[in-house]
């Protein structure tokens, strides 16, 4: 999985792009760690090709420490791959999604 | 829900049947980089079937389907393989009858208990999706602890909705 980092309206846009699972999911913990704890966080999934539980649970480790810390975290852009597992676990119900990374950053 | 319950059991009662022709059997070392491959694999052979067995519009969800619980399955396997044992490995079997697919892993760790509920969502877990997602992807699922293995078998059907013209020769 790739990660790359841009900064817009003082939001950190992290746009993953290929697997999130059990082997990558290590990788944006880690890269996630990097960052301010205070840094408002958008997180842009239309590249990533597949994500399972273990990639999902990362998400929600990071949405959870953004809610403790009172930051803005958001998703954007999840094809139907990703909106499955969120529709599944329900974990939809923990993010703010968007269709789209500037309406996240602008809203 | 359906529950998870002892293969033996359900045999019994002839509730389930495991599709008979193999397909493939496919061993790797449990280790997480090798995930991608349990789950490809098995997402690969699914579109084949699939080509033959399913709705056009479906064949997408039927794959990923079993690239996600394939996926879960094998990275369960890893997780509780024991580290005293360095060259534990994990077996993808899969094998089909007429319309059904079914995905067998196979590993040699302790034996678990297969039994699940959804996360609770509102406490924010980090785990415990696993079980939960395969449950919910396949149409039947169950588990058999024989001969120190444990083996999770994940069942689909293949939705076709034409009906096939079949021949039938009246013998009178």
């Amino acid at each position: 999985m790739n990660i790359s980092e841009n900064n817009v309206n003082n939001y950190t846009i992290l746009s993953l792009q290929g697997i999130l699972n059990a082997s990558s999911a290590p990788k944006l913990k880690t890269y996630i760690a990097g960052i301010p704890e205070e840094q408002s966080l958008i997180i842009d999934l239309e590249n990533v090709e597949f994500l399972d539980s273990s990639g999902l649970g990362a998400l929600v480790g990071i949405a959870r420490k953004k809610k403790t810390s009172n930051t803005i975290m958001r998703l954007a852009r999840m094809n139907e791959r990703v909106k499955k597992v969120f529709e599944i676990t329900q974990a939809y119900t923990l993010f703010d999604i968007y269709d789209d990374v500037s309406a996240a950053a602008g809203a | 829900m359906m529950m998870f319950q002892p293969q033996q059991e359900l045999k019994k009662r002839g509730q389930i049947k495991t599709p008979m022709n193999p397909i493939l059997s496919l061993t790797l070392q449990a280790d997480l980089r090798y995930v991608r491959v349990a789950s490809l694999t098995a997402c690969n052979v699914a579109k084949i079937f699939a080509d033959f067995n399913c709705d056009a519009a479906d064949i997408s969800e039927f794959c990923h389907a079993y690239e996600l619980a394939v996926s879960e399955a094998f990275t369960n396997s890893v997780r509780h393989a024991q580290p005293s044992q360095p060259e534990t490995q994990v077996t993808v079997r899969i094998s089909s009858e007429h319309r059904t697919l079914a995905v067998c892993i196979i590993d040699a760790n302790p034996p678990f208990n297969p039994v699940t509920q959804a996360p609770d969502i509102n406490s924010y877990p980090e785990g415990g999706y696993g079980l939960f997602l395969i449950h919910q992807l396949m149409d039947t699922v169950y588990y058999a602890r024989e001969n120190n293995t444990n083996t999770l078998t994940m069942i689909k059907q293949a939705k076709m909705t034409y009906t096939e013209n079949t021949w039938t020769i009246n013998p009178g």
